[in-house]
Parts: structure tokens; sequence; C-alpha cells
């Protein structure tokens, strides 16, 4: 991934991890391996591969939101 | 080809310990239809046992479980696919459940193909463990959340429906569970849902839609 990613979007994804996520969880994702709340904010800090796959995630379902491509698949598997 | 499965069941750390031990769930489907099984676990996820196992046995269907990247997928310790050994995928349905390899790899395997088909993910495959169950995976309740969907393309092939079908009724399932987890609510469910939605936007068919075990 090489689009920047901004303070502000970093910010906006520790504090939902910050707030959503309970200590027992831990992330999967691929061969980074397991990853604690603890882990997952120190890497979106960071900016690094990992973090910045994080925030993509993040963003993708946000944007995923706001543009009603979420709630239009959710409709149709509902009516499916 | 025959109608058979090879899976890949490499168990060197918790992401692939997870993946592995819940592909009983595909395995015990290929049972019940009486689908012969082979399966490459823990070091026998080797490069070399995998292409002696491909060349030997002509079965319709190789399942990967195991770490990715966009141009290789890897057993125990090592690189089990890449481009080298495309050739081998090429008139098979494979289900990579890997990380990205649907994005290069998966293109490379189907390139030429007249009757295979590929599906894999784009992007990396995400999932959330209970790390309370970290050393019982089977135990724990928010692994299947994610881990049953993607099963769900494997168990659909082995029931006899085409790659396209078991494709979307995997994709469809995650929308199901994204569904299910935001409606029980609960801190933890924002997080489920984009990490579903994460998969469900990279998983991707790749070759022949119509075909069959």
């Amino acid at each position: 991934m090489s689009a920047k990613i901004s303070e502000s979007m970093k910010e906006l994804v520790i504090t939902k991890i910050e707030s959503h996520m309970p200590s027992h969880l831990k992330l999967s994702i691929g061969s980074y391996g397991n990853l604690s709340k603890e882990e997952m904010i120190e890497h979106v800090k960071k900016g690094d591969e990992i973090g910045q796959q994080i925030v993509r995630v993040h963003m993708s379902f946000l944007k995923a939101v706001a543009s009603g491509e979420f709630a239009r698949k959710m409709v149709s598997v509902e009516n499916g | 080809m025959d109608k058979g499965m090879i899976i890949t069941l490499p168990r060197n750390d918790y992401v692939t310990e997870y993946i592995s031990q819940y592909s009983i769930e595909i395995i015990n489907q290929a049972r019940i239809k009486g689908v012969p099984v082979k399966e490459l676990k823990d070091k026998n996820a080797n490069r070399e046992e995998f292409e002696s196992v491909l060349r030997k046995l002509n079965y319709s269907l190789i399942v990967f479980n195991g770490h990715g990247s966009e141009v290789s997928i890897e057993g125990q310790n090592g690189v089990l696919a890449d481009k080298a050994n495309s050739s081998l995928l090429k008139e098979r349905i494979t289900y990579a459940r890997s990380c990205s390899a649907g994005s290069i790899l998966g293109r490379i395997c189907m390139k030429d193909s007249k009757k295979g088909c590929f599906i894999g993910y784009t992007l990396p495959f995400m999932f959330y463990v209970d790390s309370n169950w970290i050393s019982t995976p089977r135990k724990d309740s928010v692994a299947p959340l994610f881990l049953e969907p993607s099963n769900l393309v494997a168990i659909s092939l082995l029931k006899g429906n085409s790659a396209l079908h078991a494709h979307e009724n995997s994709k469809k399932q995650m929308l199901k569970n994204i569904n299910k987890v935001l409606r029980r609510g609960g801190n933890e469910s924002f997080l489920f849902a984009q990490a579903l939605w994460n998969n469900y936007l990279g998983q991707v068919l790749i070759g022949n839609p119509s075909a069959v075990m």
C-alpha cells in the first residue's frame, strides 16, 4: 500500500481500536501473526506495513458505509 | 481429472494452527461425500511432497491453508506454490485460504487454462480470535465467524456445486455474519464487521466459473 496515511486517519483508527477492541481479542492478519490491541495501535502509530493494512481496512469499510455500497450489499443478503 | 481433494494443513504458528484446525469441517464434508482426500499435514506440507502428490494424484480440488503473498503460497516452512510450479494447478479447482495470492499467483495459474479455476484473496485474509482459546482453537467462539464462511468455498464444491456458486455462497455467508455481529452489538462488532468486509472484498474467482469437481 503506497498511499500516504495522514495523522488524522491514524488518530481515527487508533480511537476506534481503543474504544472497540476488548483486550482478550487478537487480530490475525496473514504472516504478521496474532496482534493484540496494543500491538495494533503501535503499528498504526508507526505507520509500518501492518499499520497501513489496519488503516486500509478501517478506511475501506468507512468508505463502503459512506458510499451506500455496504447498505446495498446488506439489503441484498437480507432479501436474498 | 479425478474427483478428489488435496489439502495442505501446515501448523507452524497460531494463524496456520487455526485455519488448519478449522479445515476439519472441509475434510468431514469430503468424507460424507465419499471424496478421496490427501492431507499434506505439518512437515509434509513441503514443496517436494506437494509437487510429488500433485503429479501422482490427478485430483480436481486443491485447498491451501497457509500464509501467502501476491506471488506465492506457503506450507509448513517454505513456499509450496509459485510461478515455477503453477502449471500443476492450471486445470484444477484451487481454493487458497492465503493472503493476497488471488492478485497475481491466481492469474498466473489460470493463464491459458480451459477448465481450471482459482478462488483466493487479493487482500490479506483477516480474522479475530479470542486469546483465551488460542491453544484450543476449536473452542474459540470468535474465529468461526470468519473461518466458517471461508470453509464454505470448499464445502460447496465438495457438495457438487460450481466454482461460482461456491464463491458466491461463501461471500453471502460473510455478509450474513456481518449482519449477525452488527445486530448482536457489543464493542467489538464494528471491528468484526470491518474484517469480514475486508475478506468479502478480497475474495475473487479467476478462471472457469462453471468448474465442478
